[in-house]
């Protein structure tokens, strides 16, 4: 059996759980492939942290696939068990890092959104360097751009951040799917110019 | 694209959430009825057949206006013929346990599935409880499914079960499942033209009273014991036996359910122990003595993996004791019984356990996340721009004079309530002095005010919650003339569910008029409420001066805080107007001139508006720091043009939308986007 643990993080409104649907979709067209995964909204609304778990299961036989001890898989990604993470908000690359090992590769979008405890003077907001310097400490594969920029300058808004980031996944690791496969994803979704565009964009990042 | 929750059959596949999985189950079945009051994780249960219903033929939903009416509503169908499903959220059933309790008594005719939707670790619930326990007195049988495949599979099973046995089934789905996308393989949809009831008379059933009750009492109790003859040979439960025996490995034993189970499975793999006799049980009430003896035969230790105070540890302590097994049995003294039972929680345990070491990279992860918590500023979820409970809250603390520093003894009390305005309570407002359950607002305080004739008492409630269960306090209030500030938070919906319509939403969200729909001032008016006001709550300046006011006057005051929620405010916006954008009329745009700003945090912490935000002048990191208002997400509210007393926050007009602007001139004062 093959794994490949994905987790990614950010705010609310950032279109992280899209960004994890759009992942899981991609397994759709083989029995010997499966997907586990959920989301979790912390704090209901806005501003809140938002994480989705993308977890894929490459079965070796069919005889593992009907196996019981074998084909059931949890919905969470244990602590260093992602290969990737993806976080589109710094200080949220921060809390996730436990996700990830030496070997996992970290992609992160370095625009700010400062917490309500910041405002308040009661805490501070990491310096980027701060940030790096602990992710670096995990792992030496890390990616970092200013994925609202990016987004703002070619669409006009910042909704495109999720699907660049996700550009930037099939540029960075080795995920064991296919990128036409998102890209059929994207075709047959909505806004499919736009998010094909943003697609490509994170590629050649 | 065809739609595959309505269309679906035998062989498609799709990626689909637990709750959905868990309504395309009731589909398959052959519902009719189907009814919730909307409460997180559960709401996309219904929501997913409410959207749909247009294409589903003999299908009614409802979001009833609370949990009680709601079972209730789907017993009345069962009695009619009709499979009927309700779905509600953990602490819902407190509402609806009178129900519950009589559904064994009087049994179902078609098939009824309650599927509740636990919150552990409490992400958006008031507690974490169990409902499970409730079953040792409601005698509703148990599932439990694992994965997404199972919440459907499990579900469709479910009515055929509560169809033999006559009970009501709850099929239990924790937020971990309900919000788990997965792949589900569909089945077929039983024929919906055959849907439709037929009332008949059963008065040995029904009619419960005296010694009808008492035989009704001893009815359901066999028939309890005919199910767990029958839970001994369901597939939903799986023994998976050890593969090599006579080895010490071959001596322990593990017991789950649930998405734990799945949690256990991947724990024990992720250990390279992968060898021990496991019990998987889908259901988890009744449970059947010859099974667990059948199971713990042979084996010397057994460990309970649950999450919650221990629910089968009880009920499988109790077996083992009856059959007298002589082995130990593990659960709580391993798992703690709080918050949600993770994946590195039971690989911890599992291997804490069996004396095992989890991977060098786990617990290298496990080391580092603490040392990285204490760099990590916690973010708690707030209002969203332009949210009209923000405006209330401001005028409240301002009224009250309290700016929103952490909480001492205050003269005003602030009664919290269930809703989105519970986010009060959290900083920068700490606008809360209580929260419980649905309606605890008016109802503490009203004992409060008699008690405590020193402070002044305000309560919150929104106008789902009012009508959920809040008109009979109320009326308590009213007749024993409390001396309280009740203000309803009236946004037309129930918002943080998804914006189900409440019984006082006039327009639908595409414009179609909603019937028979109830007019708030009246009803407080006849029942007697003789100190209406009705507000504007972003009329902030406004607002407060009516709160003041109204603290001073003695006896019940009501004030209505009348907006509609702003997410379905700039839905419809959508809705009607798609074009116009990309037209070269000018756009108004709230604009922060920081050379006037003073940055007395007015707007910046004691309004925090999310849209105001705030860089530092060269870059992420360098520089003096400055407030803007980031275009992007702003809604002109226009609530921090009226809050700043400098005049440092102004209106202007843009011909571009002032984002593509300040993308394309970096040097723009809008530029907010901090880069070098
Ligand atoms: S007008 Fe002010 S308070 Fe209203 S959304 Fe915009 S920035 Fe926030
Ligand atoms: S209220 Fe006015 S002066 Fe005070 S921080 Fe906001 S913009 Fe600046």
């Amino acid at each position: 059996m093959k794994k490949f643990n994905i987790a990614i993080t950010g705010l609310g409104g950032q279109g992280i759980i899209t960004a994890g649907t759009i992942l899981k979709n991609a397994v759709l067209d083989s029995v010997m492939e499966d997907v586990s995964g959920s989301e979790r909204r912390g704090g209901a609304q806005r501003e809140g942290y938002v994480e989705a778990f993308v977890k894929y299961i490459f079965y070796d036989s069919i005889a593992e696939l009907q196996n019981p001890r074998k084909n059931m898989h949890s919905p969470m990604i244990a602590s260093g068990d992602a290969d990737v993470l993806i976080s589109l908000e710094p200080l949220e690359t921060l809390r996730a890092a436990s996700y990830v090992n030496k070997n996992s590769v970290i992609i992160f979008n370095t625009n700010p959104h400062i917490p309500i405890s910041v405002r308040m003077g009661k805490n501070k907001y990491p310096e980027l360097d701060d940030i790096l310097e602990s992710l670096y400490g995990i792992t030496d594969n890390v990616f970092y751009y200013d994925f609202n920029k990016l987004s703002l300058e070619n669409f006009g808004s910042i909704i495109s951040c999720n699907v660049i980031s996700l550009g930037v996944l099939f540029a960075k690791t080795n995920i064991p799917v296919s990128k036409n496969v998102i890209e059929n994803i994207l075709l047959k979704g909505s806004k499919a110019k736009d998010n094909l565009r943003a697609f490509n964009i994170g590629l050649n990042l | 694209m065809a739609n595959l929750f309505v269309d679906g059959k035998y062989g498609d596949r799709g990626i689909v959430l637990g709750n959905e999985a868990i309504a395309r189950g009731a589909l398959e079945a052959g519902i009719g009825y189907a009814s919730m009051y909307p409460g997180t994780p559960a709401s996309e249960i219904i929501i997913a057949l409410d959207k749909n219903k247009k294409n589903i033929k003999n299908l009614y939903t409802e979001f009833s206006l609370n949990e009680h009416i709601s079972l209730h509503g789907a017993i009345g169908a069962s009695w009619t013929g009709i499979r009927s499903l309700c779905a509600m959220k953990n602490v819902g059933l407190n509402v609806a346990s009178e129900p519950a309790h009589f559904l064994a008594y009087t049994g179902v005719k078609a098939g009824l599935v309650l599927a509740i939707g636990s919150d552990p670790g409490a992400p958006s619930s008031s507690n974490e409880q169990d409902d499970r326990w409730y079953s040792l007195h409601t005698y509703m049988p148990i599932i439990e499914p694992s994965n997404i495949q199972e919440a459907k599979d499990f579900t469709k099973k479910a009515f055929d079960i509560s169809e033999q046995f006559s009970f009501g089934i709850i099929l239990m789905a924790p937020s971990r499942l309900c919000h788990n996308a997965g792949i589900l393989n569909f089945g077929d949809c039983s024929d919906r033209d055959l849907i439709s009831g037929n009332f008949k008379r059963d008065p040995e059933n029904y009619l419960n009273l005296f010694n009808l009750a008492v035989k009704n009492h001893k009815k359901y109790l066999e028939r309890n014991e005919l199910l767990k003859k029958y839970v001994y040979n369901s597939e939903l439960n799986m023994i998976i036996d050890a593969q090599i025996s006579s080895t010490k490995s071959s001596r322990i034993g593990f017991i789950s359910s649930g998405i734990i189970y799945s949690h256990l499975i991947e724990a024990l793999n992720f250990i390279n122990a992968d060898n021990y006799k496991i019990l998987k049980l889908g259901i988890t009430f009744p449970l059947s003595e010859e099974l667990i003896n059948k199971f713990l035969d042979n084996l010397d230790e057994v460990v309970i993996v649950e999450e919650a105070e221990g629910f089968l540890e009880f009920q499988i302590k109790k077996i083992a004791f009856e059959i007298g097994y002589h082995g130990k049995i593990h659960g709580k003294n391993v798992f703690k019984a709080y918050g949600e039972l993770t994946i590195d929680d039971v690989i911890n345990g599992v291997a804490g356990f069996l004396g095992k070491a989890a991977p060098e990279y786990f617990t290298a992860a496990v080391n580092k996340s603490e040392i990285l918590s204490d760099k990590t500023p916690q973010r708690m979820g707030t209002f969203c721009v332009g949210c009209p409970h923000r405006g209330t809250i401001y005028s409240i603390l301002k009224a009250s004079g309290y700016s929103n520093t952490d909480s001492k003894d205050r003269d005003v009390i602030i009664a919290g309530d269930i809703g989105c305005y519970t986010l009060g309570l959290l900083p920068p407002y700490n606008a809360m002095d209580w929260l419980t359950c649905m309606n605890s607002g008016l109802s503490i305080g009203q004992a409060i005010s008699i008690a405590d004739k020193s402070k002044k008492i305000i309560a919150l409630v929104g106008d789902s919650t009012f009508y959920h269960s809040g008109i009979p306090v109320l009326m308590n209030a009213i007749q024993n003339n409390s001396n309280i500030l009740y203000i309803i938070l009236d946004n037309s919906w129930t918002a943080m569910t998804g914006h189900q319509k409440t019984p006082s939403t006039k327009t639908d969200i595409d414009g179609t008029p909603i019937p028979n729909s109830v007019n708030l001032k009246d009803l407080l008016k006849s029942l007697g409420v003789s100190y209406i006001k009705t507000v504007d709550p972003n009329s902030v300046k406004r607002f407060s001066v009516i709160i003041k006011e109204a603290l001073t006057e003695k006896g019940l005051k009501v004030i209505i805080a009348k907006r509609e929620c702003i997410l379905q405010e700039e839905r419809r916006k959508k809705i009607k107007n798609i074009k116009s954008k990309t037209e070269n009329s000018p756009e108004m745009f709230y604009e922060l001139q920081k050379e006037r700003c003073v940055k007395c945090n007015e707007c910046f912490v004691e309004l925090a508006c999310p849209a105001i935000q705030s860089a530092k002048e060269n870059g992420i990191n360098n520089g003096k720091e400055y407030y803007f208002i980031d275009p992007v997400s702003c809604v002109k509210c226009g609530v921090c043009y009226e809050v700043c007393p400098n005049s440092a926050i102004r209106k202007v007009e843009f011909n571009l939308h002032p984002v593509i602007n300040s993308a394309l001139n970096p040097e723009s004062q809008l530029s907010f986007l901090g880069n070098k």
